[in-house]
């Protein structure tokens, strides 16, 4: 670890379990849980109390017949999707069975399946409030499902523009804006058209290899992309339906194979100048987790504001060999409110880690 | 010898973690690093997909196209003509085989050698993206022809000459 940096990443918990390389990690948005999947083809859920003590709390067996490759929880914090390899989507939610001593002894359920994918699901997502789930593939799609009640799931578009394999899907904050990643090299943004489908307004080139990880920055006039050009590229929108690279990371010596922006913790911000974007984290291949305080640029006196120029940025934490010698391929900030300084990772060893991350003594 | 062959297909083990119990163990030394010449000899028996050939023999693999730095091969090949529908195949044997064998803290790249085959940059880029070999590799009818291009290389089949 970097002593020179300001913030360092310490280990809050080391899960082992997976019997293969895990892929994903979600946090429960509402409840003290986080969930990973892995090529074993399991979920495995973990709980975690106030004073961060993590256990292992239910294994699921999806079923799925290969690879699972991402997990997301929908808002309300009830429901769970895989998206797996062999082409589908899982729905998953737990049954409630409160035992007489008080212990929930509810099993995993999938309540539903979705079917349409021709080949590996790569990436699946909840939109902020939960109306549409994302989910993209090696097909070349991104499908966006209608979460409807009971269980039930309509296709409400299909949507065909990347020419190569979508590897990540992630919706805005706060606006119903889905942006996909692609073995293209590109981004590409979709908004729906009231008239009509969904439709993308706009596609962002520059990175030189595949996008396999994007963010949107907390509030949502940001979006961070990660790739195998082992850079990450910062992207601000200038305009409603308009979005410019303002910025270049680079620090990674192999892919970026994922990225998570985090609002940070405001209390350590007063005082500050400039309007704190949050902590940017970034890891892949060089097994390193690097992590980025943004802020919005600093206009000085007399100076006219740019819409092109980049946040102020530096780097404040970074951890090598996060998981030994082995492969990270995601990492997750906590999303929920007193946690914003925990992330999760998880790596080609199976395991999953949670970290904290505070100022170096 | 003909389920040895097959062995990682039928363990409970990952292709990607190494199963300590295989029979590879001489290469698992942490410490010792290795050279080139060690890995060309876990990559030049393996079988030509479509020839009655190892790589070596056609050329397709040679030592001073293996690169060692600290914690990291690079392999480079030859494909036999420059639109060989087999390349990435081929290619995914040579990470198959080195997956299997090298110890974890190795990163793997691997090319075809600049300007011997039409689509280099598309080969290139399927061979190195580890979602893609993943997939791959869960698709029974690929991974039992990898299985095949391997069964003659030592170490993978203990019979082999």
């Amino acid at each position: 670890m970097d002593a020179e940096l300001p913030y360092s990443l310490s280990n809050v918990a080391d899960l082992p379990g997976h019997e293969d390389r895990a892929w994903n990690v979600a946090w429960n948005p509402v409840k003290p849980i986080l969930a990973s999947c892995s090529a074993d083809k399991n979920v495995r859920i973990y709980a975690y109390t106030e004073d961060l003590r993590f256990k292992h709390l239910d294994s699921i067996p999806t079923g799925h017949a290969k690879t699972v490759r991402s997990v997301a929880w929908a808002p309300s914090g009830q429901t769970l999707a895989t998206a797996s390899f062999d082409a589908n989507i899982g729905v998953w939610e737990k049954e409630s069975e409160v035992d007489e001593a008080g212990i929930d002894q509810g099993e995993w359920e999938c309540i539903s399946t979705l079917e349409g994918h021709e080949t590996e699901c790569k990436s699946v997502a909840y939109s902020c409030n939960g109306t549409y789930l994302a989910s993209c593939s090696r097909d070349k799609t991104v499908w966006i499902w209608e979460v409807l009640p009971d269980a039930e799931f309509e296709t409400v578009s299909v949507l065909m523009e990347h020419s190569q394999d979508v590897k990540c899907v992630a919706w805005h904050p706060t606006e119903e804006i889905l942006a996909s990643a692609s073995y293209d090299d590109t981004i590409k943004l979709y908004i729906e058209d009231p008239s009509d489908d969904w439709f993308c307004f706009t596609t962002l080139s520059g990175h030189s290899s595949t996008v396999w990880s994007i963010a949107w920055s907390p509030v949502g006039g940001y979006l961070a992309s990660g790739s195998d050009d082992k850079t990450v590229r910062i992207w601000r929108r200038i305009a409603e339906h308009k979005w410019e690279c303002v910025l270049v990371l680079t620090g990674h010596d192999r892919s970026v194979y994922s990225v998570s922006w985090g609002p940070g913790k405001d209390d350590k911000r007063k005082g500050k100048e400039g309007e704190h974007l949050g902590w940017l984290a970034t890891t892949g291949g060089d097994g390193k987790v690097m992590i980025w305080e943004v802020e919005e640029p600093t206009v000085k006196e007399g100076e006219t504001p740019s819409m092109s120029k980049p946040p102020d940025h530096r780097l404040v934490a970074c951890l090598n060999a996060a998981h030994d010698v082995h492969d990270v391929n995601s990492v997750v900030w906590c999303p929920r409110k007193g946690y914003e300084d925990l992330l999760a990772t998880t790596g080609d060893d199976g395991h999953t880690k949670v970290w904290k991350i505070a100022p170096s003594a | 010898a003909k389920s040895a062959g097959r062995r990682s297909d039928l363990s409970p083990h990952s292709l990607w973690i190494n199963d300590d119990s295989g029979s590879d163990s001489e290469v698992e030394d942490k410490i010792e690093p290795i050279d080139q010449d060690e890995v060309f000899d876990l990559i030049r028996s393996i079988y030509d997909p479509e020839h009655p050939n190892t790589l070596e023999e056609l050329r397709v693999v040679s030592s001073p196209q293996i690169a060692i730095g600290s914690n990291h091969v690079k392999v480079e090949f030859t494909p036999t003509v420059p639109h060989c529908g087999m390349s990435t195949l081929i290619g995914l044997c040579i990470r198959v085989r080195l997956l299997r064998s090298l110890p974890e803290r190795y990163k793997v790249d691997i090319y075809v050698k600049p300007g011997s085959h039409q689509s280099e940059h598309a080969v290139n880029k399927q061979l190195n993206d580890k979602e893609r070999v993943a997939a791959a590799l869960e698709n029974p009818v690929l991974l039992d022809t990898v299985e095949q291009c391997l069964s003659n290389v030592r170490g993978n089949n203990p019979l082999a000459p």
